[in-house]
């Protein structure tokens, strides 16, 4: 029995339902462990290694600019280390330990931190760490695909239809994920896992993923081998982990329709017509850059303040 | 027994868990009795009523103790016994108001309230003056006096009367027990209320959470035919069903302009309290001096519907339904949703009280709000199509004045985006600020 309690004073709603950021960051991180255990058992235990620099790297950034800036610490909300292991499901398996690190470090700090953290940032921090890796080592980041239970290099079928216009992998194995590639990538069955819990939690929708895929799809019917681009390279673990990110994101289904098919069509024209084998990590990185725009044009229709429309 | 289709709102809202009106709705309404009341003068917006009783003076049960204030309603002693005094006491909404306070003579004979022969052949003026007379305002939540709202500006006609039956706050069950224990008042009110209007029909919406309420109301039509047709219908359970503008949209399939009311489209929305209270008030003389409300929620030991005089202190409630736990950090006047939060327990239940809500520490969110992550569940939950994140940045960056395109104006705070929203932004509170700063320009 209380006689006194103190009450605390706050406007309604009194009541929260569902699921707080912190919850969605964790649950997006619980999602891609199958993934992460898929690439250990393919590539081996240096996967681990990998996984664990790239989310140092990325929660050092944020905890050295929070210090820096003498803010309150957020690495508890998860997405520090979400960023860590999405920027490290983009890269081979074969490259230096010590990589991974600085792309999460510099995706971090620059991509996100630097627009004021977490909600603010224009550009995925994941994918601007790939980005920034690419640039600067170019090398490692395109020759170290390892094949699977082999500690031997191997291009990805992607490199080597860009090559040769040979399709070396059948679908199935593309499906099963055994194949060489990048870290997240390879088994795209268990990524539809993953989403699959994300979708049940009601984190992320089927409409963006949908329309990359659509979108993809579409443009390399140029290619005579459309499945082929469908399964190979990044195109599910970016249409479902990447272009979902909320914050980078539009908001209304219209515009997501748009910015996932335009991000599958991207992606199939620097496959088809580019400079690289892969294009996913750009055309999400440009359609990020049309996200505000596509909020301001396309808005909830409000209850109007004349007519009825019945 | 069958009914048509199950009906609801064109767009957004939020369903709330079920478990959390289990905890009162199978309770009967319990009558409890205070020693002391403390019924304050505003119990409505306008003026305060006039007190015309003094300390020592001795009252029945049903007086009137304050006459009304220009377009009010007067206020009724709702205990019989001795006025203590008339001054400032604690309020739930208003902080300090002038109140009266009566100590309860328990000896006394309670007052007869008898049934007047004709009261289905009154004038409509007659009716309205006992609507007027009894102290009678809205008991869904916003104490509109009823009179005033009954009484349509020329030009209105209102064909359909609608019947909110609807009790979409969470926690709260004290409608539902109204309707399962006086089926059969609560139709013969709304038949008076819509001979008012000139209504030619009348439609009563029930969540269908409460199945068994509109079952008890269909066997009721059945035996006591009304002369106004009536139709018992099902709502979806999905807050916010039992707003106006929202049952509008699920009963009749019309769309209230925003900032415009039901009536605009031919239509009024009465709670079920109200035209049971006006049922009192016409054929009993009765006038408005009891609330049955909801004592709800985890923070208290035993939770109860009950029907007290209003005046009740919360704390006295709170100790007739077995004491707060020890944990216990939030109670609320009102709905969970949309109800207020009090600061003290030595506040009165007064005629718009419909339910009190304790909550422990845990269900109370201490921590700060984070960042908006434009997930976009605000925009989904919103009835209205409004757009609450872009309100609360700009808000919170010191810019509310450039809020109005998203439609800061349009909102009637039904909480559904605050409800939702994973970084606990006080979006409702944020749409406050920007209303304010509205007010502070124009």
């Amino acid at each position: 029995m209380n006689k006194n309690p103190s009450l605390i004073l706050s406007p309604g709603p009194h009541l929260q339902s569902g699921i707080t950021t912190g919850q969605i960051m964790w649950w997006v991180n619980i999602s891609l462990v199958p993934i992460f255990i898929w690439a250990i058992y393919l590539y081996g235990w240096r996967v681990l290694l990998l996984t664990m620099s790239g989310v140092v790297g990325a929660a050092l950034g944020e905890w050295l600019v929070c210090r820096l800036r003498k803010q309150k610490q957020t690495l508890q909300d998860g997405s520090a280390v979400l960023t860590g292991l999405l920027l490290v499901g983009t890269l081979s398996p074969g490259m230096p330990i010590w990589m991974p690190s600085a792309g999460g470090f510099f995706g971090i700090v620059f991509a996100k931190m630097l627009f004021g953290g977490l909600g603010f940032n224009v550009f995925n921090p994941a994918l601007i760490g790939r980005a920034f890796l690419m640039a600067t080592f170019p090398l490692a980041m395109t020759t170290t695909w390892l094949k699977p239970f082999d500690a031997i290099t191997q291009a990805t079928p992607l490199n080597i239809w860009k090559m040769d216009k040979i399709v070396s992998v059948d679908p199935l194995h593309l499906f099963l994920g055994l194949r060489s590639g990048s870290i997240g990538e390879v088994s795209v069955v268990l990524i539809l896992l993953g989403a699959s819990l994300l979708v049940w939690k009601k984190i992320i929708k089927l409409t963006i993923p949908l329309s990359v895929l659509a979108g993809l799809f579409a443009i390399s019917l140029f290619s005579k081998v459309p499945l082929f681009h469908l399964l190979s390279g990044g195109l599910f673990f970016g249409a479902f982990y990447m272009a979902t990110d909320t914050v980078t994101a539009p908001l209304m289904p219209t515009a997501q329709i748009i910015f996932g098919f335009c991000i599958g069509v991207l992606t199939g024209v620097i496959r088809l017509w580019g400079g690289y084998p892969e294009g996913i990590c750009y055309a999400i990185l440009i359609l990020n850059a049309v996200t505000p725009a596509l909020n301001h044009w396309f808005k909830p229709q409000r209850t109007s303040t004349e007519g009825s429309p019945s | 027994m069958d009914f048509l289709k199950t009906l609801t709102f064109l767009r957004g809202g939020v369903h709330p868990e079920d478990a959390w009106k289990k905890k009162t709705r199978y309770h009967p309404i319990e009558r409890f009795v205070p020693k002391e009341v403390t019924i304050p003068l505003s119990q409505h917006i306008g003026e305060p009523a006039r007190a015309i009783v003094e300390r020592k003076t001795k009252v029945v049960r049903g007086d009137v103790i304050a006459e009304a204030g220009p377009g009010g309603v007067p206020v009724h002693a709702s205990v019989s016994g001795t006025v203590k005094r008339v001054a400032l006491a604690p309020h739930p909404l208003l902080t300090e108001a002038t109140a009266i306070v009566i100590e309860t003579d328990f000896e006394a004979t309670p007052p007869v309230w008898e049934e007047a022969p004709d009261w289905n052949n009154f004038s409509n003026e007659i009716l309205l003056e006992s609507i007027r007379a009894a102290g009678i305002v809205g008991l869904g939540g916003a104490a509109f006096p009823t009179h005033r709202k009954l009484k349509c500006p020329p030009g209105i006609t209102i064909d359909t009367l609608l019947i909110n039956g609807a009790e979409c706050e969470p926690y709260l069950t004290a409608d539902h027990r109204l309707i399962l224990e006086h089926p059969v008042e609560i139709l013969n009110g709304a038949a008076l209320v819509a001979k008012i209007l000139g209504a030619k029909k009348i439609i009563l919406g029930i969540e269908d959470n409460k199945i068994d309420a509109a079952k008890v109301l269909k066997a009721a039509l059945e035996k006591h035919p009304s002369t106004v047709p009536v139709e018992i219908r099902l709502c979806k359970t999905r807050y916010p069903q039992g707003s106006e503008r929202q049952l509008v949209e699920a009963l009749t399939g019309k769309v209230v302009p925003a900032r415009k009311l039901p009536m605009h489209v031919g239509v009024m929305v009465q709670n079920v309290a109200t035209v049971l209270a006006c049922l009192d008030a016409i054929a009993f003389h009765k006038p408005l001096i009891d609330r049955v409300l909801t004592v709800t929620g985890s923070g208290i030991q035993n939770p109860k519907n009950l029907s007290v005089p209003i005046g009740t202190l919360v704390q006295d409630i709170a100790d007739y339904c077995g004491g707060l736990h020890y944990k216990t950090v939030k109670a609320i006047a009102g709905g969970p949703m949309m109800g207020r939060a009090l600061g003290r327990l030595d506040v009165p239940v007064i005629k718009g009280t419909s339910g009190l809500i304790f909550l422990r520490e845990e269900e109370v969110s201490k921590e700060g709000f984070g960042p908006c992550i434009s997930c976009g569940r605000c925009l989904e939950v919103c009835p209205l199509g409004l757009e609450p994140n872009q309100i609360s940045i700009y808000t919170e960056a010191g810019r509310p004045l450039e809020t109005e395109t998203f439609g800061t104006k349009d909102c009637f705070e039904c909480g559904c985006c605050a409800f939702v929203c994973p970084a606990q932004r006080p979006l409702v509170q944020f749409i406050q600020m920007a209303k304010n700063s509205f007010r502070r320009v124009a």
